[in-house]
């Protein structure tokens, strides 16, 4: 990686599973993802790091795959929304999103899911003005965002009580 | 979101990157990203090399220096300043500023250097290291310097940096006692690009009555951040009460020629750069009094 | 006869329409494996990039290609003169002369008459490739003076798009209803305002247009795969242009990431693809970028309406209203102007006007092309009749509650035919008005308001938004605007089918961006057939070879509810007659005896006589010998239903017709706060309460309520699209063009009425549009912030520069309304009227 040059070879973990390719330096995580390993769960919504369609936790740090570079992400862990189902069952925020109408044409879901998973992962317990914080890098133009405040709170109540986990993906401890 | 064909190079110490930096003129430091991804994006600036200096242990992480105040690392994030308790203890505005940029995908990856070093006139944090008398630390192959704060931002995306020179850190002196900062800016939508910003420092008497000391800067309002030096002036030696502050902030931003867009005139800048101000003085003065900032607990 | 049990699961017969449940899609798409345009293909593909101009007008001296070709892995370029050249005429025409004269054609030829116009498109064989070769195709331009105030265009000294049109004016016409002269003259007072301005925005869908196409030489067919949300209008458009004859279409749709309208627009890319695929021999797949969304994907109508004039009674009663509309279309007429005659679904609001002039003129500007947006031509009209009955309320002096509902046509009025002969068919705003207004703690906030007093330097306002969502359209009020054109009506259709093991399968020629369909059409077909919605598979999307569609098919102008469900109605009937004929041969009973429960047909009253379905399926599909000829006509199991509304044929002449079968209302209700240093508005509260008749799945339509007032809320404060003098757009991407995100919009609190539509198969109605409510609603908070006395709030987008502006109105300066009084008008018996 020393080597300046206009490809890389990049291994990273995505979704716990590791894989490696030669990338073009030009090419963005959000490419990486959707065309070179056909990941499309990750979606782009705009091209100036707005909408956050893109969201993906790399290293445990929720970004914008498209104000990345894939080379960047050398050697990292990367989750993306494909990995938040364990062995077919939804996690809690995507059962909620389901239970609660948080999304209509989904399209901005996946990023708002990873968004919301970052959030509980670090804040439990958000207050609504918190859980709109949390997602204020993430549009969605169906919902006013009305269903989606009350999917993640009830996550995060159900796990005030002890309920459930707050996600299933690989990474940190809650 | 397609870029244009370019190098990538990940160095591995600081002194690689600054002679990859010299050696080419083409070559651009990659940080956060979180602006300069854009620029590739809309393909407006031709770079030859993305240099990433975004592992680079020099430039990372909060110490306290050896005078009470801030060695911020270039590539330390607006997420780690948010949550950095050794800033929220001595510079708490300055954390405040940086939980307030646009949203966590961004928090997570922008940092305190990328966001001084485009000059981006909307950017957040510029102002308030202006008022907090911050000083940019400099490295290039040949050499190091300091630019104070004022000094280092000459324009729309131009700065004091020479070609081949690096943004290593930002020093910020304690803050005097008693005194305190405030922040305040008018946007289009919350914690989004702002149509004016201020920034203040205050620093108040032994009876907390009078100001001694100020700075008030303002920014989106001239290409770059501004002291007020006559806002400055009227406040030194005032009442710290809200009749004095309103009285001393009436003039600002006077002769200054904010320009004027979709979301609103140079009138209407001109008219919110005085209210931006005075919440920021007004913001500082109760800090300084609280304590909450620079002042340690000893402030009151 | 062996019967094994059929794959059908499940509780027994329920009534699973009505009730809320949650959605059938949401499995794939929380797990991001939702089918979006970008995420498929075809094999061979190459990708698309198209050259767009940089100038708002500017006549194309030259272009030159060769350095973009020469480029390695480019497979073609295609050039608006190239385009032209394999196309048999340009873009068929809504408007008779002159409109028709301002030809479209795939891509710009001989001149560029928008920033973002498409002069040529290269096709590559990777994405970057096809931008890097874009960048090298050189377009050699000749600017001309741009055309942006939509006023003006009109003038005749102002400079023309379309030359051989000889004017910017694509279509007038006067909507005359009434006598509104006569209510003028003898109204207690004329509120006359100067001019209001309804600005120009985009719902904006996440997901941009998208498209691959392929042109197949061997066979003719063409290949559309697409998130385009009205295919048969597309290839209604695209097939005569490029001569595919409709046979040769083949458009199929799945995953929809938002599209309000919006994905209306696009069809000359889907033409230039279809050519550009011809022309390389390989597929061409085309991803909008956003800030290529925001030039030239197409953005809402911006309205200005001119010298209104308001007869009004001293009661409170309006007569009427008059004004001259100047609608701005952008450069093409891409769906212009139909936008023209569609605003007088709504022509009295939701009020009992009587006397309505509308001199209505259609422009055409060196803007991006408007297309339909959420609450599409209505909004723009039902914004002036809002801004209208409010501001009679303040310069009267009178409560805006009352004299809206003083206004109000009341709940025993209906069906109540508007003076151009719409039929509104139920509903109850008066209740909706209390209920929303109980929502919104008005009471309250007017104390609250009240304490506040002057001098806090900031103020509260409370403003009501009525509105109706008129949906399920008559295309028969086209021909108001051309004679000539050959629609009218509508309709939709759905295929039911039980399939070889006993699975339910519908399909319908809807094209759903989040609507729900999937999981709503399933719940009506399960009632019908004794399943649960479990059990019905509905089809993702449009494929035209399902044959599921009619020339109106897709999702939008708030019909599903309607024609949809209605379609899928009919299918689900015909289905379950068939079954039934099918067991009570099978069971040796009568057909009146057979009741179907959890995907088995039965005797009633006999548990022992009983065949579930896969076994029916086995008889027609698999195991027909034997069988009754006329058995197996009648009962193929595969069941197509259209379903028509009931529609005459609109007066052309005297501009009048029943325009829209239902006509949904929504009463929003909005508390701000306005902080006068900066002119900063807050949404303290926001109440919605929404009344489309029976509702199929209640959480759903809420959704749609949620999501049509977050878009307003939105527009009334954050999105606009501005151009400055030489037409260049402002805010070209979601950089600047501020998106209102979770901590801009506020939480709604809902409320529902239920009044059934006499109208509909089912008494749902058309919803989802939303009628512009919350313009409405934050423009009278505004206005009531305002106070006595104020400006009038003039525009609906408010800003905080233009908040502040009316807040700081210099005393004397213009108000821009004027109240005239007659003395020894009539008398105040306005029921005389």
């Amino acid at each position: 990686m020393g080597e300046r040059a206009t490809s890389h070879a990049v291994t990273v973990e995505v979704n716990g599973e590791k894989v490696s390719r030669i990338v073009a330096a030009r090419q963005l995580l959000v490419h990486f993802l959707r065309d070179t390993l056909g990941l499309t769960g990750t979606h782009i919504g705009c091209d100036t790091g707005n909408c956050g369609a893109c969201s993906v936790i790399v290293n445990g740090k929720l970004v914008k795959s498209c104000m990345i570079l894939a080379a960047q992400t050398d050697g990292a862990t990367i989750e993306t929304v494909e990995g938040l189902a364990q062995d077919g069952t939804l996690s809690p925020l995507q059962e909620s999103f389901h239970e609660h109408h948080a999304l209509q044409c989904g399209y901005c879901t996946p990023g708002m899911l990873m968004s919301a998973t970052y959030l509980l992962r670090h804040n439990p317990e958000p207050t609504d003005e918190e859980i709109r914080r949390g997602i204020r890098g993430n549009i969605c133009r169906c919902t006013g965002y009305v269903n989606i405040v009350k999917a993640i709170r009830a996550v995060s109540r159900r796990q005030a009580t002890g309920g459930h986990a707050v996600t299933a993906a690989a990474g940190e401890e809650v | 979101m397609l870029l244009e064909q370019v190098e990538y190079v990940r160095p591995q110490s600081l002194d690689e990157a600054l002679e990859i930096l010299a050696n080419d003129d083409g070559a651009a430091p990659l940080a956060g990203g979180q602006s300069l991804t854009n620029v590739l994006k809309n393909r407006v600036a031709s770079v030859d090399v993305l240099v990433d200096i975004s592992a680079l242990g020099d430039l990372a992480g909060i110490t306290r220096t050896a005078d009470g105040g801030l060695s911020i690392g270039a590539c330390v994030t607006y997420d780690e300043l948010d949550r950095s308790a050794e800033v929220r203890q001595s510079h708490w505005m300055l954390g405040e500023v940086a939980a307030h940029i646009e949203d966590q995908q961004i928090r997570n990856k922008g940092t305190i250097g990328g966001n001084c070093c485009l000059s981006d006139p909307t950017n957040n944090l510029p102002p308030i290291l202006v008022a907090l008398d911050a000083v940019m630390e400099l490295r290039s192959r040949s050499g190091r310097r300091s630019v104070e704060a004022a000094d280092f931002f000459k324009g729309y995306f131009a700065t004091a940096l020479e070609p081949g020179e690096l943004l290593v850190s930002i020093t910020v002196p304690q803050m005097p006692e008693r005194s305190g900062a405030g922040y305040a800016s008018l946007a289009v939508g919350a914690d989004a690009k702002a149509m004016v910003r201020a920034a203040a420092r205050v620093t108040l008497d032994r009876d907390h009555a009078t100001i001694v000391d100020s700075r008030v800067v303002l920014a989106r309002v001239a290409h770059v951040p501004t002291r007020d030096a006559e806002a400055e002036a009227r406040l030194n030696g005032a009442d710290a009460t809200d009749d004095a502050v309103r009285a001393a902030c009436a003039g600002v931003a006077d002769g200054m020629q904010p320009i004027t867009d979709v979301h609103g005139s140079s009138e209407y800048r001109r008219q919110m750069a005085k209210v931006m101000a005075r919440r920021a003085v007004d913001q500082a003065i109760a800090a300084a009094r609280g304590g909450r900032n620079g002042s340690s607990a000893g402030g009151n | 006869m062996t019967i094994t049990s059929a794959p059908v699961t499940g509780e027994a017969t329920k009534t699973w329409s009505g009730r809320s449940m949650p959605r059938k899609e949401d499995g794939r798409l929380v797990q991001g494996q939702g089918a979006f345009v970008d995420d498929g293909g075809m094999h061979g593909q190459g990708y698309a990039w198209f050259v767009r101009s940089p100038y708002a007008h500017a006549r194309i001296v030259s272009i030159d290609c060769g350095p973009a070709l020469a480029m390695e892995g480019v497979y073609a370029v295609l050039t608006g003169e190239e385009a032209k050249a394999m196309c048999e005429a340009p873009f068929f025409a809504i408007a008779p002369p002159p409109g028709s004269l301002m030809q479209e054609w795939p891509l710009a030829v001989g001149k560029v008459r928008y920033q973002g116009d498409a002069v040529a498109v290269v096709l590559a064989d990777t994405r970057e490739t096809a931008r890097d070769a874009a960048e090298r195709v050189v377009v050699d331009y000749e600017p001309l003076p741009a055309v942006t105030d939509g006023v003006a265009a009109a003038e005749p000294t102002t400079p023309l798009l379309y030359d051989e049109a000889g004017t910017n004016v694509a279509w007038h016409g006067v909507y005359d209803y009434g006598d509104v002269d006569w209510a003028l003259e003898n109204a207690d007072h004329v509120v006359k305002l100067d001019r209001l301005h309804f600005h120009r925005f985009t719902s904006s869908p996440l997901e941009c247009n998208g498209a691959v196409v392929n042109f197949n030489r061997g066979t003719g067919v063409v290949d559309v795969l697409s998130n385009y949300q009205m295919p048969m209008f597309a290839a209604m458009v695209v097939g005569p242009t490029i001569g595919v004859p409709m046979n040769k279409f083949n458009f199929v749709t799945k995953d929809i990431g938002g599209a309000f309208g919006i994905k209306i627009g696009f069809y000359p890319q889907i033409a230039a693809l279809a050519l550009l695929s011809k022309k390389a021999g390989r597929p061409a797949k085309w991803t909008e970028f956003r800030t290529e969304h925001m030039l030239s994907a197409g953005h809402g109508n911006e309205r200005t309406f001119l010298d209104i004039e308001v007869p009004v009674m001293s009661d409170g009663t309006i007569l009427g209203l008059k004004a001259r509309a100047f609608d701005d279309a952008g450069a093409y007429l891409h769906y212009e102007p139909l936008g023209a005659v569609i605003w007088s679904q709504v022509v009295p609001g939701c009020y009992k006007l009587k006397h309505v002039r509308v001199d209505y003129t259609e422009v055409v500007t060196n803007k991006c092309p408007v297309v339909p947006n959420r609450g599409y031509s209505r909004m723009q009209h039902l914004w002036l009749v809002e801004r209208i009955v409010d501001v009679v309320a303040h310069e009267l002096g009178l409560d805006a509650v009352e004299v809206r509902k003083r206004n109000y046509v009341q709940p025993e009025d209906y069906p109540y035919e508007t003076p151009n002969g719409c039929i509104y068919d139920s509903g109850d705003l008066p209740r909706s008005l209390d209920l929303a207004l109980e929502l919104a703690h008005v009471d309250e906030w007017r104390a609250r308001q009240r304490e506040l007093g002057t001098g806090s330097g900031r103020r509260i306002g409370i403003g009501i938004g009525s509105t109706l969502d008129s949906g399920t359209n008559n295309f028969g009020q086209s021909r108001i605007i051309n004679p000539e054109l050959p629609f009218s009506g509508n309709g939709e259709a759905a295929f039911a089918k039980l399939d070889l093991f006993g699975e339910i399968n519908v399909n319908l020629g809807t094209t759903p961006q989040g609507q729900g369909h999937e999981t709503t059409a399933a719940q009506v077909a399960a009632d019908i057939l004794g399943v649960t919605p479990e059990d019905v598979t509905v089809s993702t999307g449009f494929n035209q070879a399902n044959n599921s569609y009619v020339g109106f098919s897709g999702t939008y102008a708030s019909q599903f509810a309607v024609s949809g469900l209605g379609a899928v109605m009919g299918a689900a009937q015909k289905l379950r007659h068939q079954i039934v004929k099918l067991a009570a041969f099978a069971l040796q009973a009568e057909e009146e005896e057979i009741e179907l429960e959890g995907g088995t047909a039965r005797v009633r009253g006999d548990e022992e006589r009983a065949i579930p379905f896969i076994g029916l399926a086995n008889m027609v599909y698999t195991n027909n010998a034997g069988l009754p000829a006329s058995l197996l006509s009648e009962c193929d199991l595969n069941a197509r239903y259209v379903y028509v509304p009931p529609f005459e044929v609109p007066d052309t002449v005297a501009k009048t017709g029943n325009l829209t079968l239902t006509y949904a209302s929504q009463v929003h209700v909005c508390v701000i706060e306005v902080d006068e240093e900066t002119g900063e508005v807050k949404v303290l509260e926001y109440a919605a309460v929404d009344d489309c008749g029976k509702r199929i799945n209640p959480l759903v339509v809420e959704g749609q309520v949620h999501g049509a007032t977050g878009l307003g809320i939105a527009a009334s404060l954050y999105e606009s699209l501005d151009y400055d003098e030489s037409g260049q757009l402002q805010e070209p991407s979601f950089y600047e063009y501020h998106v209102g995100t979770a901590m801009d919009i506020p939480d709604v609190a809902c409320g529902d009425i239920e009044s059934p539509s006499p109208f509909t198969p089912n008494g749902a109605k058309g919803m989802g549009e939303g009628g512009g409510a919350p313009l409405h609603a934050v423009c009278a908070a505004l206005q009531d912030a305002l106070g006595g006395g104020g400006a009038v709030v003039s525009e609906s987008h408010n800003h905080w520069a233009r908040v502040y502006e009316l807040v700081h109105r210099e005393p004397g300066a213009p108000r821009g309304v004027e109240v005239i009084t007659r003395s020894g008008g009539l008398a105040n018996d306005a029921a005389s009227l």
